[in-house]
């Protein structure tokens, strides 16, 4: 007759040696989707292809509370919704680069923009965009007001932008700016008017 | 062994109706929460009241906040706190501290919870009493606690066909009628009354009766016949007359009536009636609400290491709000101490109080001087009509939002304080049904300590308030 003690012991061990066994499959799984995923040099999207082209990018200026208009030249691709993204996606890059006149975090950059018929933009961001925002109306106001000028001098047709964090709507952009609202053009461009 | 599993689980299958329905109720949102609201001389405020060990508990800090300055600071399980000159010392689990020196009972031990102190419900009369030096009555069943002369009487007048209810300070309660009365309810007004219930002998009302209940009060008024009430005398009257459908059928004219009870307290038989100034069905008195930005768990802007936003825009709306009540704009808070307001709840709070004004105050440390902004949505076209769309309410009152701000500038440029208008998609300005403006204040300078200075925010609350005060007419006359 072997102990209860023992008959106790002898199943924990067994029950440790199976959490093991699991922990390790799990392990080597792992290990093997990341060796599988360095090894596909597949691009993730589209490079870009086109000549380049002349864009208009507005520009904030947080010193002197404006919006700058600056002609750049850049690549881009003959699908307008992929146009968009590359603009805005130049646009962000004035702000994240060192030093700016309107410094956004690292990361926060344009994932997507879908280009309706019906003369609606829907941009969608990046997390750090909104998260690491600085917090201010002015401040978030021109973030929002430089994206909606830069798309609607670029993009023909485009009349209402409303913009996405990861595909999700948030409520504001870092608790001033209104998000949950579809921003007009004609509104932006009158409050435009009113930065000297 | 399957069919053993299976025979309990179909014995199992009459519980699962019980199980869901347990699952609906403790997701079923949570009763109202408690509160307790206290009245000063010069502020009223409410703070939640939570519940520890099957006893009410309430913040001190947060409770002492809105009438001085106030810090406490916590060295293991000692918590001190200064008000204003005053010192005072407890200990968390001790049923006993010491204010300014003295001992007093709590009634049970003190409670720490992340640095606040959380006081017993009934200890909080005798230790505000204690830091103030006045006296202090707290209405226990209804949590109100009234500080000093902090008060609003008022006594009722029966003429022919109206009752007329005067108060000794404007008040701004929220009317809803039921069929045989009609409730007013004070939230932020300090209503008092000695004798709880007033009965007449009328056609119109039968009696008049004051309840309390979870820091607000309420005026019922009993009648046979649908209630009508109008304000008048600057919000310090309101008169209760028969419905329009129902005044055609009212009975002739009687000679008053008699109250047949004891008149409340502040009524003065002596006194000269207060004068009745004919009001238009329905318009309120002209109200000014000041919204402090963020608060609670929402903090707004990081200003500096120590200084949030939520704590800059509460200390400038109180001062806004002084400004105002010294120009006799009867003027209300959407919130006075540390709590947490979403947008909608602060714009329902100001449309459902009727307010002409919705001032809300920001604070930033980029850039210099203040920012005014009136919503980014277009101007309506046409009238607004009796329904007006929650997410572009704000359309119709454009215009006198922006004749607002445009006095606003014009008063900070007298003080030499720099000023911007401009429009922005803020919360909830679009949502606000009466003029609505944001004021973001940054610092006068480069240094961001200008921001907190005393004479920096007293200029702008007074060229706010006197902007306020000098568009007073042509508000009320637009909207």
């Amino acid at each position: 007759m072997i102990p209860r003690s023992l008959q106790i012991a002898i199943a924990l061990l067994l029950l440790v040696a199976l959490g093991m066994g699991l922990y390790l499959l799990g392990l080597k799984r792992r290990e093997e989707q990341r060796a599988r995923a360095a090894l596909d040099n597949r691009p993730v999207s589209a490079p870009v292809a086109g000549s380049p082209s002349h864009v208009v990018l507005f520009v904030a200026d947080d010193a002197q509370g404006v919006l700058r208009q600056r002609d750049a030249s850049i690549a881009l691709p003959a699908e307008p919704a992929q146009r968009a993204h590359e603009i805005l996606h130049a646009l962000l890059g004035e702000y994240t680069k060192r030093p700016s006149t309107h410094e956004l975090a690292a990361g926060a950059d344009v994932q997507e923009v879908f280009v309706l018929n019906n003369g609606i933009a829907v941009v969608d961001m990046t997390a750090p965009f909104a998260d690491a925002h600085r917090s201010g109306i002015f401040v978030e106001t021109l973030t929002v007001a430089s994206l909606v000028e830069t798309l609607a001098a670029n993009v023909p047709g485009v009349t209402r932008v409303k913009i996405l964090v990861e595909g999700k709507e948030r409520e504001t952009l870092a608790g001033h700016a209104d998000l949950t609202t579809f921003y007009d053009v004609s509104s932006v461009d009158q409050l435009v008017k009113q930065l000297p | 062994m399957r069919s053993s599993r299976r025979a309990r689980a179909r014995g199992l299958a009459p519980l699962l109706p019980g199980f869901c329905l347990l699952l609906l109720l403790t997701n079923a949102p949570s009763a109202e929460e408690k509160q307790i609201a206290i009245f000063a001389p010069q502020v009223s405020y409410t703070l939640p009241v939570v519940q520890r060990s099957g006893q009410d508990y309430v913040g001190l800090l947060e409770a002492l906040e809105p009438l001085g300055a106030v810090s406490a600071k916590t060295e293991g399980r000692k918590w001190k706190l200064r008000f204003r000159d005053r010192e005072a010392e407890f200990h968390e689990g001790k049923h006993e501290g010491r204010v300014r020196g003295r001992k007093v009972e709590l009634g049970s031990r003190l409670l720490l919870e992340n640095n606040r102190g959380l006081l017993p419900l009934r200890a909080l009369p005798a230790l505000i009493g204690r830091f103030l030096d006045l006296p202090v009555e707290f209405h226990e069943p209804g949590r109100r606690l009234f500080v000093g002369d902090a008060g609003t009487h008022f006594t009722a007048e029966l003429h022919e066909n109206a009752l007329a209810l005067n108060f000794s300070a404007p008040v701004n309660p929220t009317v809803s009628t039921e069929p045989g009365k009609l409730q007013m309810v004070f939230i932020r007004d300090p209503m008092r009354a000695a004798v709880q219930t007033l009965h007449f002998n009328s056609p119109l009302v039968s009696a008049v009766s004051l309840t309390e209940d979870n820091g607000r009060a309420a005026l019922t008024v009993y009648g046979p016949v649908p209630l009508l009430a109008t304000f008048a005398n600057g919000g310090r009257t309101i008169n209760l007359v028969a419905a329009p459908s129902q005044a055609a059928q009212a009975p002739p004219p009687q000679p008053p009536a008699q109250a047949a009870g004891t008149p409340p307290a502040g009524a003065s038989a002596q006194a000269p009636p207060a004068p009745v100034v004919p009001a238009l069905p329905g318009k309120p008195p002209f109200m000014v609400m000041v919204d402090a930005s963020h608060g609670g768990e929402e903090s707004g802007a990081v200003l500096a290491d120590k200084l949030l936003e939520k704590d800059v825009t509460l200390g400038l709306a109180r001062r806004l709000r002084l400004e105002l009540l010294n120009r006799g704009i009867v003027t209300a808070m959407s919130r006075d101490s540390d709590l947490t307001l979403t947008a909608e709840q602060r714009a329902a709070m100001a449309n459902s109080s009727r307010v002409a004004v919705f001032i809300t105050v920001h604070a930033a440390s980029q850039g210099t001087g203040v920012r005014l902004y009136t919503s980014l949505l277009p101007p309506a076209e046409t009238p607004p009509g009796p329904f007006l769309p929650w997410d572009t309410a704000q359309s119709a009152f454009l215009g006198a939002s922006r004749v607002v701000t445009d006095a606003i500038k014009s008063e900070l440029d007298k003080r030499e304080v720099p000023a911007r208008e401009l429009m922005a998609a803020v919360r909830p300005l679009n949502n606000i049904a009466a003029v609505a403006i944001a004021v973001e204040v940054a610092p006068a300078s480069a240094d961001l300590g200008s921001l907190t200075a005393n004479n920096y925010q007293q200029a702008i609350a007074s060229a706010v308030a006197e902007a306020v005060a000098a568009t007073r007419g042509r508000v009320e006359a637009a909207l």
